[in-house]
């Protein structure tokens, strides 16, 4: 029996050893780039993707564990990059080298429709498992607390 | 400097431009350049391009690599404020690796110092040749147009033509020779808050960084390395893994003993990076460890400290130290050390290479294309010119992407397997086998004089040099190493620099900031203490310091560094921190590097053994600011760098390898805890200088300061907090 799974609304066949890590499945063969290998453990989450909805770290997600699931990844968050997470990150000018920020983004996103309206200390926490190099942890707390707030007036 | 039109045919072959239009070269003169106009006899070398098409659409190539820092948006807003460019339609491309950019090493925050005026220049050029051709236009003086986002005015009718409509015929121009530049005033993104010009490719997972690339018939490979440097592969057994479905072979890379060449590993080359993964924990590898299996940083750096406790190697000497500490009325004396630090960038060490027959192709997050060029050449025994490389996206370098070893390998791996190769390090390699900043010990002995000045000045440091990687026979760092501390703009009349025995163990390579990270923690901190000696205010005492400088070449270092260190007290309500509750305090410390100045406050929580950072206050003086939101990222950046080394991050060898592995063990900073940073900017018409680095060094003293005032606990050794004892 074939297996499949749903990336960004499209049906792929998964035709790989199910023990591969989603990350590798979007990168290497469906050549999704925009999710990133940061750690291999699940420590940094620079290849944090959606599987219904929820974010996990697809390098320690395998593909038997997401067969028939929803993925959606950076490059299918918004039809037009008009969420309000997108938007926000552009308003505050948030990446440096922008390798982490897929990641980061996903989590936001993820978080931000469980918690609509975060604390200061709620989004430390949700975001604690992102690493970013740069720096630019600042400008993530600002733009996440902008776009809830945004999501907010638009609910 | 020269600007000079490029014939089309040569554009398009340099440059895969696509329309006419107007086409620029800048040839800027170094170092670097010098070296090929010799060679090449006096013919135009331009290193950057500008191209305005006949649709007005403006490409601006540019020769220094993108990690991050902002460069890529920085240089080119220099040429579009001065071509009068509407910011909207310039574009950006990331030039290859080519000797007509000149030097095209990135690193030593110098992109901004050496290329800005050329940029502008180029810029003004091409707005006066727009000009001009519209004069011709409408017939008449070129004084009687202006030009102003795109678009050449007639002053008196106010008539317009756009940059497209007049690219073709400003080609016809002949370029000036002293193009005229604006002056501040009229500046429209200089100096002006600026978004980075890829911002909206990142936000949708759209930019290509060193490990996007995808090519047809691409095999992926994974890498392990000998722990040890210098060791060699004793037994390998392959034949498990080569049972892996999807494997295409196993490769072992001998050492390549030039700098920047792998330092010996074995590889899988599979159809997937997870199968080249899997089968290389299948490998049964035994390794010749060689002589530096001794090596445990532990002991290291209780040597370094008795190397610097007694008398060294002297690197420079004035007035006479021992009179002043003869006639002191205080004298004291403290050591620092510091850590190996593994950069970490977010983007693991990757490429992708495809050696031919008659060509060799690389794609490679690379801060320095000629090295990769010239290493490919030494190995493939071909000509430097014979090898393409595409700079990519930088996914963070910190320095580590100077130094492409990684790409050597994937080079070894494309000729074996006869098929383009990505390469890509795990997070462990990349934390085990890599260049790291130097672990370090400084001993500093200091008087008093009875007016309550620093008389004298005795400062020792011992740490491997990075001098090692070229000259593995250097055993202690150069005279030019230790000349941040001669030529510190402290005024200290009788100074004398040592330098103690340091062997290399590892690789040694520059990171962020580099030794300014451990002059900054032992100047800013010690002059800390002896301001606590002296029973003075820090600031004051700091402020007096400068002020004994009377040698006037250093008059402006003098009075930009007091400048910049009375902002950062300023705003941090430095007058006012005795009212801060008892568990609170602030610190401050500055440090001058690369030319630019750096000052920070930092005002801590401590409770117990725990420290909580809460504000940052960051001035800086870096000359007339290209982009504020730029300079205000890199600030932010290295205060999170700053405090990760200070409080926590280090690399740990025993028996010669590193003892750290992932992010677990190695804990640069997160989110959790991220102080309030606030940056101030000295207003300046000074040259601009560059930022990529000058902000880490000032964090780590300033910390140090604050956890004394608060406490009275005084760390001097970084990190503050190890995790791994």
């Amino acid at each position: 029996m074939t297996k499949s799974i749903i990336v960004n609304g499209k049906e792929h066949l998964i035709d790989v050893d199910e023990s591969m890590p989603l990350l590798w499945f979007l990168r290497d063969h469906l050549e999704y780039t925009g999710t990133k290998f940061g750690c291999g453990m699940g420590l940094c989450g620079a290849c944090t993707v959606h599987v219904d909805g929820q974010a996990v770290r697809s390098c320690i997600t395998t593909m038997a564990s997401v067969v028939n699931k929803k993925i959606t990844t950076i490059e299918g968050l918004s039809d037009n990059a008009d969420h309000p997470l997108q938007k926000a990150w552009i308003e505050n000018n948030v990446p440096q080298c922008g390798y982490c920020q897929a990641g980061q983004i996903m989590n936001a996103a993820s978080f931000l429709a469980k918690n609509a309206s975060p604390s200061s200390d709620e989004i430390d926490a949700a975001m604690q498992g992102n690493i970013c190099r740069c720096g630019t942890y600042q400008r993530i707390k600002k733009a996440i607390s902008e776009a809830a707030t945004q999501m907010y007036k638009e609910a | 400097m020269s600007i000079a039109k490029i014939s089309r045919r040569n554009f398009l072959t340099s440059a895969g431009a696509t329309t006419g239009g107007l086409m620029l070269g800048i040839s800027i003169p170094n170092q670097a350049m010098a070296d090929i106009n010799s060679k090449s006899d006096h013919n135009f070398n331009p290193n950057a391009f500008i191209h305005i098409t006949d649709s007005g659409d403006t490409l601006i190539y540019c020769g220094r690599s993108e990690m991050g820092q902002g460069i890529s948006t920085a240089l080119p807003a220099a040429v579009a404020d001065e071509l009068e460019a509407d910011w909207q339609r310039v574009t950006i491309k990331q030039a290859d690796a080519d000797d007509k950019y000149g030097s095209q090493a990135t690193g030593g925050s110098a992109s901004i110092r050496t290329m800005y005026i050329p940029m502008r220049e180029a810029g003004a050029a091409a707005k006066e040749m727009l000009i001009a051709a519209a004069a011709e236009v409408w017939k008449i003086a070129a004084a009687d147009c202006y030009a102003e986002m795109h678009y050449v005015y007639n002053k008196n009718n106010k008539q317009k033509l756009s940059y497209g409509e007049l690219s073709s015929l400003a080609a016809n121009i002949p370029v000036p020779t002293k193009p005229s530049l604006k002056t501040k005033a009229e500046f429209k993104y200089i100096g002006k808050p600026l978004a980075r010009h890829n911002l909206n490719d990142i936000i949708v997972g759209k930019l290509t960084y060193g490990v996007d690339t995808k090519i047809p018939g691409l095999k992926y490979a994974a890498i392990t390395h000998c722990p040890v440097l210098g060791g060699s592969l004793k037994s390998l057994e392959k034949d498990e893994a080569l049972k892996v479905k999807g494997v295409i072979d196993v490769i072992s890379i001998p050492r390549f003993n030039v700098p920047f060449g792998s330092i010996g590993g074995v590889a899988v080359v599979a159809d997937n990076s997870w199968t080249a993964q899997q089968a290389l924990k299948k490998l049964n590898i035994e390794w010749e460890l060689g002589e530096n299996q001794i090596y445990d940083t532990k002991q290291y750096k209780q040597q370094l400290v008795k190397n610097v406790e007694k008398p060294a190697e002297i690197t420079s000497e004035r007035g006479d130290v021992e009179q002043a500490f003869k006639n002191a009325k205080h004298k004291i004396s403290a050591t620092y050390t510091g850590g190996h630090l593994s950069h970490a960038p977010m983007e693991p060490n990757a490429s992708v290479v495809w050696v031919q027959k008659d060509s060799c192709e690389v794609w490679a997050p690379t801060q320095s294309p000629k090295d990769i060029q010239k290493v490919l050449a030494q190995y493939l025994k071909r000509e430097e010119t014979d090898i393409t490389v595409h700079v990519t996206m930088l996914g963070g370098a910190f320095g580590r992407k100077f130094k492409c070893d990684y790409v050597h390998e994937a080079a070894v791996l494309s000729e074996k397997v006869n098929a383009p190769v990505q390469l890509m390090w795990s997070r462990e390699e990349d934390m085990r086998t890599g260049y790291y900043h130097s672990i370090n010990a400084q001993h500093i002995e200091a008087s008093i004089d009875e007016n309550g000045n620093v008389s004298g000045w005795l400062h020792r440091a011992a740490f491997p040099s990075i001098d090692t990687l070229f000259n593995p026979s250097v055993l202690r760092a150069t005279k030019g190493s230790l000349s941040a501390i001669t030529d510190h703009p402290f005024g200290i009349e009788n100074l004398r620099s040592e330098s103690g025995e340091a062997k290399a163990h590892t690789r040694i390579g520059w990171y962020r900031a580099v030794y300014a990270i451990f002059y900054g923690f032992a100047f800013g901190t010690f002059a800390d203490e002896l301001a606590h000696k002296a029973k003075q205010d820090t600031l004051k005492f700091i402020t007096n310091i400068y002020d004994n400088n009377k040698n006037p070449e250093q008059a402006e270092q003098v009075r930009r560094s007091k400048n910049t260190l009375a902002l950062a007290a300023e705003k941090a309500g430095w007058s006012a921190r005795k009212s801060l509750p008892k568990n609170q305090a602030i610190g401050i410390a500055i440090h001058y590097s690369f030319d630019s100045y750096v000052a920070m406050a930092v005002q801590v929580e401590v409770n117990d053994d725990d420290i909580k950072v809460l504000n940052v206050h960051c001035a800086i003086d870096c000359g007339q600011i290209l982009n504020i939101d730029g300079a205000t990222a890199q600030m932010e950046g290295a205060v999170v760098m700053g405090m990760s080394l200070a409080l926590r991050t280090e690399i740990v060898f025993k028996q010669g390898a590193v003892v750290n592995s992932n992010f677990h063990d190695y804990q640069v900073m997160r989110i959790t805890d991220m102080p309030n940073v606030s940056v101030h900017i000295v207003e300046s018409d000074e040259k601009p200088t560059g930022l990529g680095e000058p902000g880490v060094g000032p964090f780590a003293p300033a910390l140090s300061n604050a956890v004394f005032a608060a406490s009275g606990k005084r760390y001097r050794d970084l990190p503050f907090k190890p995790q791994m004892v």
